[in-house]
Formats: structure tokens, C-alpha cells, sequence
């Protein structure tokens, strides 16, 4: 009998084997243990927690095609979403401590994430070596171009106020809350799927307000159909000049993003520091900042114990504010 | 013609020979990626984004967007012949086209489905020259309100899609509805039927739960019938669709676009709900529709002239709002910003060029697709000439390699597997897969929707009437489900008479039921 006989069914095996190894090249960090002194000696792997297509992965790709270089390895991205970015943390925190296996990590996991979620298995700090600051995106709080609110004044105003937010226990939620909490002024949030769906419910009036990150929101400000509230930041921004901070504003809500390469706790010293200036110089390159600009994402100079502090400041301080002004992310039903 | 020189302006961008041939480049890649289950166009794209850096961001988005309607065609191949489907839109076709294929018509299928692919993709493309402007409107006019109801008049169709009884398609539905909650919260994040594990907290991807009811549920029904004894090989047949078969899908092939166009435009599940509605109006338009489920030539006619109608339209919200209808025009966002060119609705004026050179670019492409995929079709039906020994551990190999890419996770493999016995086990007991699979994809976006507006309405039901949309679909629906009910009740009667002319037709009890039947789903949710 003839099996896989004819010459052309040999060729679609041929194409489905070629597509196959398209998907499926990355690459995995093997035994570790050999010493920092030559590191590194094979690619190292970047773990982004979440889709292709999203800031995360838009920042990662960026910084490993400058990073190369000074490295004097190639790299690879790995995207491994899930569980807000718990299934790659896991995965690659519990691996060898030898280096080859980074990820890049949202500030949100461990400062906004126990506000919402209880989780008695969540990553700990103490799981990471961290290793370089890396991008702070900021929120930016709309309506509708043809909205009575103009001011964040007129949020009292308005009595009670349907927020628009990019899911449950965003930066995005986090920032309005305390924001109308502040006020005094009753809001419902209204989480959507993420930056997209947000923006149409608020650009279609499904919502009245909506806090965006400042990419998302950026192109329809400019062409008048959003109204720029209040941004979340500490300073003004330099794309949106004409927007005041809410600290100015008398609200003391200070909320972003941030950005960060970890590695898995006890990576030696050299290694760390070895990656870290390595990074640092990838970060300054032309390319990477044409990027950042591009997606009006700021800068994040950190280095790993700066880090540190930050998560720990911004998870007790966002704890503190929301217990104050019992402003409750899980219970908004 | 002030209007149309920058179109015109474009077809010069388009014939640039290197935008030629990454447009090619693309088209042929999207059709391989589609041809494997599990590894999408978004991924893809995901991958290639790298190479992209360096090129020209119009020949970059030609190339992507390529890449991306081209995964529609490749897609239908493994629906037909593995009745595998890799994407939500195409699970309707695995249902026509793979009975077709067992009948020897799978070369019949797949052309049809090319050229229905080749004219949806088309005349969505005139469509999106001439109207862009004027529809955009309407993906934002769609907010929770109008999702709830278009996910409940699509789950009501979802009943429409086995070809058993409508008890069995609700019961597989209802199922499919438990299965979508699975995951954390959409609005509070709390993690449900998880049984504490951080692999479910995002609850089930589809590829997953289709191809593991579809796929490999099929696999292990056949193989069990292998053991018995071998079957014969699926004759091949004819390879191309005859006359006949193109004069019965062209009315088919119309409507499918334009549902397909119009719900394309919709962010979130309009390819999905095109391809279910254009098979729901196929199956009311036709006069014999007993044939549908069991190789009826529209049901793949309909759905895939819908489903490619629905990914160009779908890059409406993206060029002219900034908007990404779906994961793959997410990620096509982002190859935008690492262009340096943020999407929004000033993009027409500001880059007419990248706008008119991108869109003008899906003619060439899928003129360079159907001329790519009729000849191949005659390559592709010899899989079926593969003895099951050797292809049903083959498909099982591509499809676990598939599930692999959605998440690069080894859970997902063993939940394939899990539900592929599922499948296997319904098929056994006579339960169709079709019903279960797009109440799942539905489930998802009529909880969170319903629960949104339930915010925005201030938890008051009557809030659904007080949007035009919202409450125009739901007539549709409180009419399709009266209709449907007097259709029953009037074909029982006519029966009953037939049968037997003494008894008075007054026994109102089995049409009431059968009306509860249908309202059913919609309580479901409440």
C-alpha cells in the first residue's frame, strides 16, 4: 500500500513542518549553575506576562532588539499570559537563578492585584532579584467631547458618576476610585476588557468618564473627541501639557504603570549587574526611545533596589488610601 | 473627484513592485498559519513584528493585514478536511463542510469557500472605500446594552445549528454557557470555578474547547470505528465545485457578505456572530433545510463569505478610530506605534497613503489568494486520502502543537485532551458540538455585557429599552422567538390534522411548552 505516496502531500508535510518550526522557536533554559564569569554564554529568554500586541510586549521587544548588543547574545521573547501576569512570574521565578531566563513585570501584580484579588499563593517580592527599572505609563481621566462635565469640579456635579475602566483592579480602576473618593462623589465602575473597549464606551457616551493610559487616549484627544480631565501623574506630561495632574487639582492620586526585568531570587551579583548596565545601555539606545516617545511612555531609570522600594511604596500607600476612604475594588458589584 | 484621488493615489502605493511582493509574502504566510489549527494571525503577526522594524510602515501593514485575511482562507482548509477548526469563525463551516468532505465533496467545499472568501473579502473592501466614514459611527454605537442583546439573539441562533432536536442544541448550549464562566469575574476579578488553580483563572481559550470537541472528539469517534474495521478512504471526488453548486450558493454568498460587513465592523465577536447569523439566514433562506448539518453546500457558502467580509471590515474602527476590533488588530496597533504612527481618527487625513495603500492592497491580496488556493485545492483534499492510521496521530501531533502556541502552556494540552473525550463521549450519545462551542465564545460576551449595562442602567432592566439599538434587537429577538412559536404550533397542527382529523387542535399544552423552549436561553441569563 502506498502511504503518504504522492509527491505533493510530501510537500504540505514539508510546509506544515516549516510553519512549525516558525511557532515553535524559543527557547528553553537548560541545567544553569555555571558561573557568572562568562555570562552569557547562549540567548537569554524574556518572558512577557502578557498577549502579543500590548504595551508590555511593544516595550519588551523593543529593549531585547537594542540589547543584543551590549550583551553579546542574542535574545528571545516568550509571551506567557495569565493571571494578570502570575503564570509567567511563577514560571520563571521558580526556575535556575542563572540568568537566562528574565521576565518583565507589571507593577499592578503586586500593588493594585491584593486590593482585588485574595490570593494566599500570590508571587512575594522576596521571589525576585530585580534587576532594572524599566517604563511608567500614566493614566489620563476622560469624558466625551460633548460632555457637560469639563472640569473634574463638575464630577460633584454630576451627582453620580459611571467610570469607565480597563478591567477589575487596574490602574485604571485604582486611579479613579480614589479620585471620586476623594470627591466624596458616588461612581460606579464599569470594568471593560481592557484599553480598546474602554475608549468606545467612552467616545459612544456609554459611560461618562473613563481613566485611560495616555497612548490609548492620546489620538482621539488630539482630534477633539475625548476632554482631558486630570492626568494621574506626579508631574504634568509632556504630551499632554494642558492637562493638570489631579495632586494640582487638590487630590492627592498618584497612579501608574510601571515596568520591570526581574530575575528569579539569589541571582548572583555579576550576573545582575552584568544584565543591569547591559540593559541600561539598551535603554538609552535611539531605537528604544524612539519607541517610548512613539507611545508616550516614560522613562523608568531604576535600578533593582529602587525598584523595590517603589513596589513596596506604591502597594502600602494604595493599601492605606483605599482602607481611608473605604473605597473597596472588590465589592463593586 | 475630489473624494477618490487619494483613493486612485493609493492603487500607486499598491503597485510599487516591492509593496507587491510583500503583499504576496503576506497572504502566502497567512494562509499557512491558517491552515494550522491553534497558531492564529495574531500570533503571527506577533512573531513577524521584529522584521518589520526596518521596512516601510505602509509595506509593513500590507504585508501584516496579508497575513491576517489570508489566515481566513487557510483556516477553512482544516474545518473542511479535519473538521478542526483553528478559528471561532470558521466552527460553523467544520459543520457543512467536513459532512461534505466525508461525502467525497471536499474539493466542492473548499471552492466554494475560496470564492466566497474571495467576494465577501471584495465587496467589503468597496464597501469600506465608499462607507468607511459613515459606519464607523457604528462600532461606537454599540455599548453593553447592544452586545447583551446581540449575544442573546445569537445564542437564540445558536439553536438553529444542530440538526437533532432543539432540546439537545439548548442542553449542549446551557453547557457551553457554564463552561464561559469559568475564569476570573469580568468586572470584580474573583476567581471562579477555578478549583484553585492559576491556570483556569483566565478562564478556557476557544481554540481550545473547539479543538478539543471538534478535533480530537472526532479523532477518537473514528478510531473506534477503525478498530471494527477499516474504513475505506474518503473518495476525493471532484475537485472543483460544479455549476450547481455555484448557482445554489450564490444567493448565499450575497447575504453572507453583507451580514458579514456590517457585523465585522462590531470590536469584539462580529467575525464569530457574522459567520453564525449568515449560517442561521442560510438554513431560514433555503427551502430544504433538512439538508443543512448533513452537507449542505450553503452552509459553507454563507458563513465564509461572512467571516472574510467581516476581517476587512474589521479594520474600520482600527484605520479610521484608532479602535482594534480584535486581537489581531490590537497587535496591528502596536506595529502602527512602532512605526511611529499612532491610529486615530485623524489618520485618513494625516496618512492617506498608509490608509488608501493598505486597504487598496486587500484587492490585490485576495485576488492573489484565490488564484493561490483553487489550484492547491486539489493538493489538499489528498490528505483525505491519508489511511486514519497514519492521519489521526498526525492531527493529533499538529493539534497539541497548536494548543501549545495559543498560551506556551502544557496545561492547555491536557485540557485538550480532556475535552477532546468530551467531545467523543457527546458524539457517542448523539450531541452535537456545534451549539456547545459558540455559546461558549457568546457566553463570555453576554455575561460581562449584561452585567455592564446592568452598571450603567443602574441595575434597572427597563434600561434596555431606552436605547434605540439595544431595544430594536430586542424586538428582533421577542419576534424570532412569537415567529418560531407559531411556526411550531401551526406544523403540529397541521400534523396533528393529517393524522388524525377527529381530534379538535385544541391541545394547547406541548406548543406551550415549546415555546418556554425557545424563551429559555434568555432566562438562562437573567
Amino acid at each position: 500500500m502506498r502511504i503518504l505516496s504522492s509527491r505533493s502531500t510530501r510537500g504540505a508535510a514539508l510546509l506544515a513542518a516549516a510553519a512549525l518550526v516558525l511557532s515553535a522557536c524559543s527557547v528553553q533554559g537548560g541545567s544553569g549553575g555555571e558561573g557568572g564569569g562568562d555570562y552569557p554564554t547562549r540567548a537569554v529568554e524574556f518572558t512577557v506576562p502578557t498577549e502579543p500586541g500590548g504595551s508590555t510586549d511593544l516595550i519588551t521587544r523593543a529593549l531585547t532588539k537594542s540589547l543584543e548588543e551590549p550583551l553579546g547574545q542574542s535574545t528571545v521573547v516568550v509571551n506567557k499570559p495569565g493571571a494578570n501576569g502570575k503564570i509567567a512570574g511563577k514560571d520563571v521565578f521558580s526556575s535556575n537563578p542563572d540568568g537566562y531566563r528574565l521576565a518583565v513585570m507589571p507593577q499592578s501584580l503586586f500593588a493594585v492585584g491584593p486590593l482585588v484579588l485574595d490570593d494566599p499563593d500570590a508571587i512575594q517580592l522576596e521571589d525576585m532579584t530585580f534587576i532594572k527599572g524599566l517604563a511608567v505609563e500614566d493614566y489620563v481621566m476622560v469624558v466625551p467631547a460633548d460632555s457637560p462635565i469639563k472640569s473634574v469640579e463638575d464630577l460633584k456635579k454630576a451627582g453620580s458618576v459611571k467610570y469607565g475602566t480597563t478591567g477589575a483592579g487596574t490602574g485604571s480602576q485604582l486611579a479613579q476610585a480614589l479620585l471620586l473618593g476623594l470627591q466624596k462623589v458616588r461612581g460606579t465602575a464599569v470594568p471593560f476588557d481592557g484599553g480598546g473597549p474602554t475608549l468606545t464606551a467612552v467616545l459612544g457616551g456609554k459611560v461618562d468618564a473613563a481613566g485611560l493610559q495616555i497612548a490609548e487616549a492620546y489620538e482621539q484627544i488630539r482630534a477633539g473627541e475625548l476632554r482631558a480631565l486630570a492626568v494621574f501623574s506626579e508631574k504634568r506630561l509632556e504630551a499632554l501639557p494642558d492637562v493638570p495632574t489631579a495632586t494640582e487639582l487638590g487630590y492627592d492620586v498618584v497612579v501608574d504603570q510601571r515596568r520591570f526585568v526581574a530575575a528569579p531570587a539569589g541571582l548572583p551579583d555579576d550576573v545582575r549587574d552584568k544584565l543591569a548596565s547591559a540593559i541600561d545601555e539598551a535603554t538609552r539606545s535611539a531605537e528604544y526611545t524612539k519607541v517610548l516617545e512613539d507611545s508616550y511612555i516614560g522613562r523608568w531609570d531604576a535600578d533593582g533596589q529602587a525598584v523595590g522600594e517603589q513596589l513596596r511604596k506604591a502597594r502600602d500607600q494604595f493599601k492605606t488610601m483605599t482602607t481611608e476612604l473605604g473605597v473597596n475594588l472588590k465589592g463593586q458589584s | 473627484m475630489d473624494f477618490l484621488s487619494p483613493v486612485l493615489d493609493g492603487f500607486g502605493v499598491v503597485f510599487q513592485p516591492d509593496n507587491l511582493l510583500y503583499c504576496l509574502l503576506g497572504v502566502t504566510l497567512g494562509m499557512l498559519v491558517g491552515v494550522l489549527p491553534g497558531l492564529g494571525p495574531a500570533a503571527t503577526i506577533a512573531i513577524l513584528l521584529p522584521i518589520t522594524y526596518n521596512i516601510e510602515p505602509t509595506s509593513a501593514i500590507i504585508m501584516l493585514a496579508g497575513i491576517f485575511y489570508g489566515a481566513q482562507y487557510g483556516g477553512t482548509i482544516t474545518s473542511v478536511l479535519l473538521r478542526l477548526p483553528g478559528e471561532a469563525s470558521s466552527v460553523v463551516t467544520a459543520i457543512d463542510g467536513h459532512e461534505l468532505a466525508r461525502q467525497g465533496r471536499a474539493g466542492a467545499a473548499l471552492g466554494i469557500a475560496a470564492i466566497g472568501s474571495f467576494i465577501g473579502g471584495t465587496i467589503s473592501i468597496v464597501a469600506l472605500t465608499f462607507v468607511a466614514p459613515l459606519v464607523s459611527g457604528f462600532a461606537i454605537d454599540f455599548g453593553p446594552a447592544e452586545y447583551t442583546m446581540l449575544a442573546l439573539l445569537g445564542i437564540l441562533l445558536v439553536t438553529t445549528l444542530g440538526t437533532g432536536s432543539i432540546l439537545k442544541s439548548l442542553v449542549m448550549a446551557t453547557l457551553g454557557l457554564l463552561l464561559a464562566t469559568i475564569g476570573q469575574d469580568p468586572l470584580l476579578g474573583t476567581a471562579r470555578l477555578t478549583f484553585g488553580s492559576d491556570q483556569l483563572l483566565d478562564g478556557i481559550d476557544f481554540v481550545i474547547v473547539a479543538m478539543g470537541l471538534f478535533g480530537v472528539g472526532e479523532i477518537l469517534y473514528n478510531l473506534e470505528s477503525l478498530r471494527k474495521k477499516t474504513p475505506p478512504a474518503a473518495k476525493v471526488g471532484s475537485v472543483y465545485p460544479t455549476r450547481k453548486d455555484l448557482s445554489e450558493s450564490k444567493g448565499a454568498i450575497a447575504r453572507g457578505s453583507f451580514s458579514g460587513f456590517l457585523l465585522g465592523i462590531l470590536p469584539g465577536g462580529g467575525a464569530t456572530m457574522s459567520s453564525m447569523v449568515a449560517y442561521a439566514v442560510e438554513k431560514k433562506a433555503t427551502k430544504r433545510p433538512e439538508r443543512f448539518g448533513k452537507g449542505a453546500i450553503q452552509g459553507v457558502a454563507g458563513p465564509e463569505s461572512a467571516n472574510n467580509a467581516a476581517a476587512t471590515s474589521s479594520f474600520i474602527p482600527l484605520l479610521s478610530l484608532g479602535i482594534p476590533a480584535n486581537a489581531t488588530m490590537a497587535i496591528m496597533f502596536g506595529a502602527l506605534m512602532l512605526q511611529g504612527i499612532t491610529p486615530g481618527p485623524l489618520l485618513v487625513d494625516e496618512e492617506p497613503q498608509l490608509f488608501w495603500g493598505v486597504v487598496n492592497s486587500m484587492y490585490v491580496g485576495n485576488l492573489l489568494l484565490l488564484a493561490m488556493s483553487l489550484p492547491l485545492i486539489g493538493i489538499f483534499v489528498r490528505i483525505l486520502k491519508v489511511r486514519a492510521a497514519i492521519l489521526a496521530p498526525l492531527t493529533i501531533l499538529i493539534t497539541m502543537i497548536g494548543v501549545y502556541t495559543v498560551r506556551n502552556n502544557v496545561f492547555d494540552m491536557f485540557l485538550v485532551l480532556a475535552l477532546g473525550v468530551l467531545g467523543y463521549l457527546m458524539k457517542k450519545v448523539g450531541f452535537e458540538p456545534g451549539p456547545l462551542v459558540l455559546a461558549f465564545v457568546l457566553g463570555g460576551i453576554l455575561e460581562s455585557a449584561f452585567r455592564r449595562s446592568m452598571r450603567t442602567f443602574d441595575g434597572e432592566l427597563t434600561g434596555f429599552l431606552g436605547e434605540p439599538i439595544a431595544a430594536t434587537l430586542f424586538g428582533a429577538i421577542v419576534l424570532l422567538v412569537v415567529l418560531s412559536a407559531v411556526r411550531a404550533l401551526r406544523t403540529r397542527k397541521k400534523a396533528k390534522n393529517n393524522k388524525e382529523n377527529d381530534v379538535p387542535p385544541a391541545e394547547r399544552r406541548p406548543e406551550d411548552r415549546d415555546e418556554q423552549r425557545d424563551r429559555d436561553p434568555a432566562e438562562h441569563v437573567r
